[in-house]
């Protein structure tokens, strides 16, 4: 980016000066700590250590080139992209902020912003957000506020990921099975009954979080459910919507389109070396290597309950408040952001959608990533995840049941209301240590 | 923990055997009950169940990743590919660095070990001292203390310490374990003290007799706690994963577990990233085998 | 082993005569290294762990009430919130040490008695049993997860093409997932104790198994009244160090069944590390950790006494 001017270089040391006295009085868990200036960096060199979990597909070629570029392009700023494991990120970075040793800037699923800025771990992104000129309607609907935690800014959203169907056409045409792709509970259903009957298990089910429950919360919402009630003080997914989404799951290995016991990934991998023909996965994989060489095509998820419905979720900005934070890091990490987010045209490589309205609605974006194009359809309809303190918690005991049921040890009944009540418990627990 | 005494021999030992080949190794006389062959093919199975596990991981990490989740499957990559080696070598998880850091990790520990233990457990075999029993009794009480006791305060205290991310955080607490301590003080108890006594009849000072009596006496002890500890540090799992934050600061344990989670589906990366952490490790114990298995061996005997 | 020009008497010598001059000042300078970090390391944290234990001690959470006995009253509650994880995570931790703690005594045991024998080679067998040991957990872990993979690993591949059934989840379900993690713990550090058991074996006077043979004693009354009793200390050594080992299981868990399916094998150090470290929860963890400890320490004096009262 252009140096400033003298006169904005004067505005800018008063803003980064406010931003510092701002962000030294971070603390407890109460929701404000200190604030991210919108204007340009420029300060003294500094690196910025920016955690994101890209560890898979075109990401890890594509981010050290997205860095390497902006560093090119500023002197005095020096970004270290550091990937690691999305579960490893949400397991060490609240204690490694907390230490002073998290990074200066990271993504995090839509989920975790409001947990982070409950526990202080955040500075207030409203600056940045206005020097971007952003508002709720730039982004799909909801995504914005599902970035803020009690009236404050966090996040910015970067990216939407939601589900789709994956399908192998190489397995339908051997099976003889018409090769239209099933948009509806009943066309869904005569496909994997005349794939049963050429001997191919159409879609296997399984108990991991990536698919198996992502694809349950999915059905969950076209049944006309929902995960938790309104004030997210009580868990709701195992009403008779969520038994029927769960049953339909388990349905699959009954009817014998599924073998049970499927491992982690094993419905992809199945997918891949031409096993099974349909599998609900994340938009994420459409740059897999993996299917580089099998013929396959994306659709949208098709319609098993009464409504559409899809899950997805985002990736956002997020600027931690480290113990000790330097203004100046967080002001250079601002600069990294703005400059990401005029460039992400090239992100859809990645196999995420971007979030910005104008940037994902753009013509060229499907006509150079074609695959991409269901994905979008889905968008209006798509669910995003709650938004509530602690909430990963409780979504974890979802999978638990997930995994119950499609292994046989509870019905998906059983699984769900035990589920829930111990979710009740966590939320409960949340309520308490964060105060609501 | 008991020593295995020669003295222990019954009190009436019957007439020395007769038969002319006694010396030597010892002999299981019911070993002629079972036929030679059948033990090699025992001993031939149980070598058999250890390499092939480990050959197979090796030609794994040589196949493509559609290869290597594919049935039937076959032991002969299909086609030859060394494109696991080369996406590691490419930076994006440096496994490397992993390897060095792990190395250096060891040598820290096992060194702090040695140093602090070996004089420590000088002063509990030789010196007289007020509270003697008291810090012996505290040592030994801890020994069988599960170390999960420690897990969350000592993380506190290591972030406390700003040591979090760091190699002090995976060397250090590590290193304040009463085993070391009590090995040596065992075995320098064993040690005969009649030079040491000699030399401080002759005026030398304690560290004098320690360092020029005691220690040089003690090397085979202190090989075996080096192997020890270096072995403990270098398999520590559970810990490193929770203090060690910045992918480059790993060691190789739980830098191959998120080589793993990063690398789900990419078999032959995952399992090139074993072998490049196993090659030089077992070539090191080959070529020390001996003096390794020796040490272990001896710890439990004398522990 | 020490030189031994002098003679046998001499040997017995042990530390220092009572009545030696006292030195405390410099006995305490050799033991300032060691006990500045044992203090710092060990014995601080032991009190500082029962404190946190004793307040709802959410690490990014700055206040810290003060709860008393809360964290342990919850832990015995049925229907509070860590009630039915934590034991649950208890319950596979003892079925894991359950069956593998046998095994990782009777197989190495036999190995050691394998190795015993006047055969060649015996250095190198004891080698390669050991070898797996030296790699490392994460290395077993990530190796086997994908060798027992029910989909694309090479074992059910195998059962598959000797008739056996080639779909066994043995990452996936109970109770195969038991099988796994067991077998590749054996894999993995049966020979820590063969080599441990094997030096035992060697210290055991050939003349007793002679005199044995002359009162007309078959092999297995000699393994009975020779072997046996003559490994007793090694023994207690072996399985004090197991039973430990197995009942601190982490890496297995985490790396080949991420405690799956559902929480099933989770085992008691990866739940009290989730909550603690992972999920903040300090207080309820610490609470955990002095619980197993209570639970550990009956088990190794148990232990201990049955295995001294053995003659």
């Amino acid at each position: 980016m252009n140096r400033s001017l003298v006169t904005r270089a004067v505005a800018v040391a008063t803003v980064v000066g406010l931003g510092v006295s701002l962000a030294g009085c971070s603390s407890g868990a109460s929701s404000t700590s200190g604030s991210v200036s919108g204007a340009d960096y420029t300060g003294p060199k500094v690196t910025v250590d920016f955690w994101n979990g890209w560890t898979g597909g075109a990401a890890p070629t594509i981010v050290p080139e997205l860095v390497k570029q902006f560093n090119a392009e500023h002197d005095n700023i020096v970004v270290k992209s550091v990937p690691m494991e999305w579960a490893d990120i949400s397991a060490k970075m609240p204690l490694a902020i907390k230490a002073g040793k998290g990074p200066d800037v990271a993504v995090a699923h839509g989920d975790d912003v409001a947990t982070y800025a409950a526990q202080g771990l955040l500075l207030d992104s409203g600056d940045i957000v206005d020097g971007l000129g952003y508002s709720a309607d730039d982004f799909p609907e909801g995504l914005f506020e599902g970035n803020q935690y009690q009236g404050t800014q966090y996040g910015i959203p970067w990216s939407v990921t939601p589900l789709g169907l994956y399908v192998n056409n190489d397995v339908l045409k051997a099976a003889g099975v018409d090769t239209t792709v099933p948009t509806d509970a009943e066309s869904y259903e005569k496909s994997l009954a005349a794939l049963k009957a050429a001997g191919v298990q159409g879609e296997w089910v399984d108990g991991y979080v990536f698919t198996g429950t992502f694809e349950f919360q999915s059905l969950l919402w076209q049944f006309g459910g929902d995960l938790y009630d309104e004030d997210v003080t009580e868990a709701t997914f195992n009403s008779d919507a969520g038994v029927q989404a769960l049953q339909h799951m388990v349905d699959q290995i009954d009817k014998g389109y599924s073998p049970e016991n499927v491992p982690q990934d094993g419905n992809f991998n199945a997918l891949v070396k031409g096993e099974n023909a349909y599998n609900w996965n994340g938009v994420w994989q459409t740059t897999n290597e993996a299917l580089q060489d099998v013929d396959f095509s994306v659709a949208p998820l098709p319609q098993i309950g009464t409504e559409k419905a899809v899950w997805s979720s985002s990736t956002d900005w997020i600027f931690p408040s480290n113990k000790g934070q330097s203004a100046d890091e967080t002001s250079a990490a601002a600069t990294f952001v703005k400059w990401m987010n005029d460039n992400s045209a090239g992100w859809a490589e990645t196999g995420e959608l971007p979030a910005a309205n104008d940037v994902r609605e753009d013509p060229a974006l499907v006509e150079e990533y074609p695959n991409l194009k269901p994905f979008l359809d889905q968008l209006p309809y798509a669910h995003y995840e709650t938004v509530a303190p602690g909430i990963t918690a409780a979504n974890a005991e979802i999978t638990t049941a997930v995994g119950e049921a499609v292994l046989g040890k509870k019905t998906p009944k059983e699984a769900l209301d035990d589920a829930a009540a111990q979710a009740d418990k966590i939320l409960e627990q949340n309520a308490q240590t964060y105060g609501g | 923990m008991t020593q295995l005494a020669p003295e222990r021999l019954p009190a009436a030992v019957p007439q020395p055997p007769t038969r002319a080949s006694t010396g030597g190794r010892r002999r299981r006389p019911w070993h002629r009950r079972v036929p030679t062959v059948a033990l090699y093919v025992a001993l031939a199975i149980m070598t058999l169940a250890i390499l092939l596990p480990l050959l197979w991981i090796v030609l794994t990490s040589f196949k493509t990743d559609f290869d290597a989740i594919s049935r039937p499957a076959s032991p002969i990559p299909d086609p030859f590919t060394v494109d696991a080696y080369q996406t590691l070598s490419s930076g994006q998880q440096p496994i490397f660095r992993w390897f060095l850091n792990s190395l250096a990790a060891g040598a820290l520990q096992t060194a702090i070990i040695l140093v602090t233990a070996s004089l420590g457990a000088y002063a509990l075999a030789r010196l007289e001292f007020r509270g003697k029993k008291i810090v012996f009794g505290m040592i030994v009480s801890t020994l069988l203390v599960p170390p999960v006791i420690f897990l969350i305060p000592n993380y506190l205290i290591v972030e406390s310490l700003g040591w979090l991310d760091t190699i002090w955080a995976i060397t250090v607490p590590g290193a304040a374990g009463a085993f070391g301590i009590f090995f040596l003080r065992q075995f320098f108890v064993g040690l005969p003290a009649e030079i040491e006594e000699a030399a401080r009849l002759d005026g030398a000072s304690d560290l004098r007799i320690f360092l020029q009596i005691v220690i040089p006496l003690s090397r085979p002890a202190l090989a075996t706690l080096a192997v020890l500890s270096f072995l403990s540090n270098w398999n520590d799992f559970l810990w490193p994963v929770y203090v060690l934050l910045s992918p480059e600061n790993l060691t190789l344990q739980p830098g191959l577990s998120v080589l793993s989670g990063a690398y789900s589906t990419h078999f032959g990366i995952v399992m090139a990233g074993a072998v490049i952490a196993s090659v030089p490790v077992l070539v090191l114990f080959t070529l020390a085998q001996r003096q390794i298995v020796d040490s272990v061996a001896a710890s439990g005997v004398k522990g | 082993m020490a030189d031994t020009l002098l003679s046998p008497a001499a040997r017995t010598s042990r530390s220092a005569r009572p009545g030696a001059p006292r030195r405390d000042l410099t006995a305490y300078a050799f033991l300032a290294p060691f006990l500045v970090l044992f203090a710092l390391f060990v014995l601080v944290p032991a009190v500082y762990g029962l404190v946190i234990s004793l307040h709802r001690w959410n690490s990014l959470v700055p206040v810290h009430p003060f709860i008393g006995l809360q964290n342990y009253v919850d832990l015995v509650t049925p229907g509070s919130l860590t009630f039915s994880d934590f034991w649950s995570s208890m319950r596979a931790t003892g079925i894991f040490t359950v069956f593998s703690v046998p095994l990782l005594i009777v197989v190495p045991l036999l190995a050691a008695v394998l190795l015993n024998q006047n055969l060649k080679g015996t250095t190198f067998f004891r080698g390669v049993f050991f070898a797996p040991y030296v790699l490392g957990v994460a290395v077993i872990g990530v190796i086997w997860k994908y060798l027992l993979d029910p989909q694309a690993g090479v074992v059910n591949h195998l059962l598959g093409l000797i008739g056996l059934p080639d779909q066994t989840p043995w990452t996936v379900d109970v109770p195969w997932a038991w099988v796994s993690l067991v077998g590749v713990t054996i894999w993995w550090t049966a020979g820590l104790n063969t080599v441990i058991l094997l030096a035992g074996l060697k210290g055991i006077n050939a003349d007793l198994y002679e005199a044995a043979a002359l009162d007309g004693a078959g092999t297995m009354r000699k393994f009975w009244s020779v072997t046996l009793p003559g490994l007793r200390p090694v023994m207690i050594f072996v399985t004090t160090t197991t039973i430990l080992a197995s009942a601190n299981m982490f890496g297995q868990s985490f790396l080949l069944t991420q405690g799956g399916p559902g929480t099933e094998t989770r085992s008691a150090i990866m739940y009290i590390a989730d909550q603690g470290l992972a999920q903040g929860n300090m207080g309820a963890a610490s609470a955990m950790s002095y619980l197993l400890f209570a639970v550990l320490a009956v088990i190794s004096v148990v232990n201990f006494r049955i295995q001294r009262e053995k003659a």
